[in-house]
């Protein structure tokens, strides 16, 4: 872990979790894996604190657990990963997905779901019926369970929702087909399964269980008799199970990346062709989804027979018209999408790691282009495309004054954007006779850039908190009237001494509090739109190194 | 008697060069008048050639001797040997011209000679320096008429040796205009989907008539300056080009290929990073918690926020 990442980390902990948190999982994401009086000793906080933050951390997986290294009597080490606290950023786009894709109630599960960490799937969708049940209020409505329990399902079979792997007992090893033991992550200090087992490692990863869930969501406040008999008498029944026992639900973040991944393609079709050529790619990503693994190179050819049957029925283009869209996205310099043979009308494929390139490579060229100016930005993609070139032959392809050039170039070389390779035609590396060719590698510059990307979201956040200290006074006092102006409407008081107390707060405060709010708003959508920027270049990233492993 | 010999030898040989254009070699001139020593000869072929008639060759079978014009021949009275040698070498650089340093080298005179003798020729309109576009100090020498090689002056985009970047955005410009309204064109025509692409394609032929025709350039441009301009728009990643195979003799074809250009759309938006002030700021590397310049007091920011 860099140490941005760890700063980053260690933000967002801070954010979501306290100080102790934090001051716990940098320590273990600076230190790797360490044991519990370790971490006791190098942090300085007492014993019951570091074992509620330890719990946090697995609770929401941050944090595994397994017996130490140096033998079987070793205590238990604990090792935290930075790429699951990373995706704290990204959660409002999950949740955003979620709503696209499965309404309101695939919000509030998949919200519940990231703020709980894990949950069983009767508490989930109790949970879940409750809050629609309080939005609902004013219609008279309550949210029957079986609806939430179907949207949950529908999550499940997308593969959006996985059961978490369960820990196994003291002396169980990789026994996948032990019936999963009711032993909560609470309890860290019990030694678990050695390997440290994916998810998908277990046949029932992805089978919903059958419970026995009857009702519907509960108000928050029960007025008539009815509600109120059933309410206690669901009191009484809550220590019923429901057959799910020890049976926990994560978000499976790898689904949903492979969504947005999806998703980027699709609308980087359609910006560069046109919409009928992003829908084909989109119906061919669909029908890929389950069937394609997460690595994969490209997607499971598929004929054209079987795309044109599920092209949506909104679009009736005619078969002839459809094998010319197919052969204009084959023959585009992007190779979005490949042909794998002859039979069945052509086979076709989407290429997802070219496309994952060429998008990062669009996003390097752009950030080059909003630094620096759409001169360097020609060199850059000159550099790109042509490889390794002298520095005569880049001011003649780009058409660029000699000397404009040469500052461009030094510039985009002391910022690391471009690298210079020396060729000696001599033995000693004699300055006036060696070649100097100027070169740009994509993976590199795209590591760089992502790390410049995990200090920008730490720079932005540390604002947003300063901000937010900056007007503490300000905002106490705001929320303080608010408290007594709630108070006095529940308590029935006339409208003089409502605005009495609303202008116990002057209109400079309120402007100031106004653009504290803009400023806050801000920053956090600029976070988001970082974090949009981080994801391509880690899915780029991520998708070379499988190619090469 | 030896000297009236001598006058008739040299008539004799300058019959025989003129009757030899491409030079005549020592067996000739023997065949020729067998009843002269080689002695004579030597001295009658020397006389030649101070006099600046003859030209000295050589070839793989030995020693030729040609005819001098009579033009150049008379140009090059009053000057001395010296000036006929770096004479012959600006010659034979041809249009590249040559350097000054390098003239020393293939002659091994001192440098002020050659300076003296470079001004007199200048002077006599011999030869012309010429300022080379790649080093501006640098100037290269070839004969006065003589056209300058594209590489010295730089071409077309090169007016007196400066270069000519206006002109350049300005065809810049054009060129992506016309690509960009020829694809808008074929969307708007609603046909299928090949047609429409292939109808926003143009040939570089194309390009460049329009180019003419448009009429703002006020030196004739080849297809090929048309083409480096095209591939500076692929370079701003607003054009793409395919090859396609042509058949000879079809307008525009060379070597039976025919390049296409099309006017394309970005692939993404401006990416997130850029569009906070941290992505942009030059001071990026310096910036960190509670130093001098830190997120919390950054002015960027604060500029942005109130934006």
């Amino acid at each position: 872990m860099t140490a941005q990442e760890v700063r980053l980390c260690g933000l967002l902990l801070r954010e979501h979790f306290g100080e102790v948190v934090e001051k716990v999982g940098t320590h273990l994401l600076r230190s790797g894996a360490q044991n519990l009086r370790t971490i006791i000793h190098e942090t300085g906080l007492p014993l019951d604190l570091v074992k509620k933050s330890l719990c946090v951390l697995v609770q929401h997986g941050a944090c595994n657990f397994r017996s130490g290294r140096k033998g079987p009597g070793c205590p238990t080490e604990y090792q935290a990963s930075g790429d699951r606290i990373l995706r704290i950023l990204r959660y409002p786009r999950y949740i955003y997905t979620a709503k696209t894709l499965y309404g309101d109630t695939g919000e509030l599960i998949i919200e519940e779901l990231l703020q709980r960490g894990h949950m069983t799937m009767s508490s989930t969708v109790k949970t879940v019926a409750d809050r629609l049940t309080q939005n609902m209020e004013g219609q008279g409505r309550s949210m029957d369970y079986s609806e939430v329990t179907s949207a949950f399902s529908k999550l499940v079979e997308t593969q959006f929702l996985q059961r978490c792997p369960p820990m196994g007992g003291a002396r169980n090893t990789k026994d996948s087909g032990s019936p999963p033991t009711p032993s909560t992550p609470a309890t860290p200090g019990t030694p678990a399964s050695t390997a440290l087992l994916t998810p998908e490692s277990f046949p029932d990863c992805y089978k919903v269980p059958h419970i026995t869930l009857i009702g519907r969501g509960k108000r928050r406040h029960s007025s008539d008799d009815g509600e109120d008999q059933k309410s206690a008498k669901k009191a009484k029944m809550d220590p019923e199970t429901h057959g799910d026992e020890g049976i926990y639900w994560q978000v499976n973040f790898e689904r949903f990346h492979l969504h947005f991944r999806d998703q980027a393609v699709i609308s980087a079709v359609a910006n560069k062709l046109d919409q009928t050529c992003s829908e084909i790619v989109r119906t061919m990503l669909r029908m890929s989804e389950v069937t394609t693994s997460p690595s994969a190179t490209c997607t499971k050819p598929l004929s054209a027979n079987e795309i044109f049957r599920s092209l949506p029925a909104s679009y009736n283009i005619l078969r002839p018209i459809l094998d010319q869209y197919l052969t204009l996205l084959v023959d585009d310099p992007m190779e979005f999408v490949g042909k794998a043979g002859e039979s069945g009308g052509g086979m076709f494929v989407v290429n997802l790691h070219r496309a994952l390139a060429n998008l990062a490579r669009a996003t390097l060229e752009s950030a080059v282009q909003e630094r620096f100016g759409s001169r360097s930005a020609r060199i850059f993609r000159l550099l790109l495309r042509k490889r390794h070139l002298e520095q005569k032959q880049v001011e003649d392809f780009a058409m660029i004054p000699a000397k404009e050039a040469k500052d461009m170039l030094y510039t985009l070389l002391s910022q690391n954007l471009v690298q210079l390779q020396e060729i000696p035609k001599t033995p000693d590396y004699a300055p006036s006779r060696t070649f100097y060719l100027y070169t740009v590698n994509q993976l590199p510059t795209a590591r760089m850039l992502l790390q410049n990307c995990y200090k920008t979201v730490a720079n932005l956040i540390e604002r947003r908190l300063f901000e937010t200290k900056e007007s503490k006074r300000l905002l106490e006092k705001s929320q303080r009237i608010e408290a007594i102006l709630a108070s006095l409407q529940v308590s029935g008081a006339e409208p003089e001494q409502l605005t009495e107390v609303e202008e116990m707060i002057t209109a400079p405060e309120k402007q100031q509090l106004e653009s504290l709010r803009l400023h806050i708003n801000k920053l956090d959508s600029a976070e988001n739109q970082v974090d949009e920027t981080m994801f391509l270049l880690e899915a780029y990233v991520s998708s070379t190194a499988t190619s090469t492993a | 008697m030896s000297e009236e010999k001598m006058e008739r030898e040299i008539d004799r040989r300058i019959e025989l060069c003129q009757q030899f254009p491409h030079g005549i070699t020592d067996q000739v001139i023997q065949n020729d008048m067998p009843h002269l020593e080689p002695q004579q000869r030597a001295a009658a072929i020397n006389k030649l050639l101070s006099l600046g008639q003859l030209d000295l060759l050589r070839n793989s079978s030995g020693l030729l001797y040609r005819m001098k014009d009579a033009q150049s021949a008379s140009k090059m009275k009053g000057s001395d040997n010296q000036e006929k040698l770096v004479y012959q070498i600006i010659e034979d650089a041809g249009n590249k011209g040559i350097w000054s340093r390098d003239i020393r080298f293939k002659s091994n005179l001192p440098l002020t000679e050659i300076n003296k003798i470079l001004k007199n020729l200048e002077s006599k309109k011999l030869i012309k320096a010429v300022k080379s576009v790649a080093a501006s100090k640098k100037k290269v020498y070839m004969l006065y008429n003589l056209q300058p090689d594209r590489s010295v002056t730089g071409g077309a985009w090169y007016s007196d040796q400066d270069f000519e970047s206006e002109f350049v955005e300005v065809l810049n410009q054009q060129c992506f205009k016309f690509l960009q309204t020829k694809a808008d064109m074929s969307r708007d025509s609603k046909q299928s989907p090949m047609v429409q692409r292939n109808s926003s394609f143009a040939t570089s032929h194309e390009v460049w008539k329009y180019i003419c025709e448009l009429g703002i350039s006020k030196v004739d441009l080849s297809m090929d300056d048309i083409e480096t301009i095209l591939n500076t728009l692929i370079y701003d990643g607003k054009v793409e080009m395919t090859v396609i195979a042509a058949k000879e003799g079809t307008v525009g074809s060379v070597d039976g290929q025919m390049k296409l250009y099309r006017g394309v759309n970005p692939v993404i938006q401006p990416t997130g990073l850029v569009k906070t002030p941290c992505g942009l700021c030059p001071v990026f590397d310096d910036c960190h918690e509670g130093g001098e310049i830190s997120p919390s007091n950054c002015i960027y920011m604060t500029e942005w926020l109130d934006f």
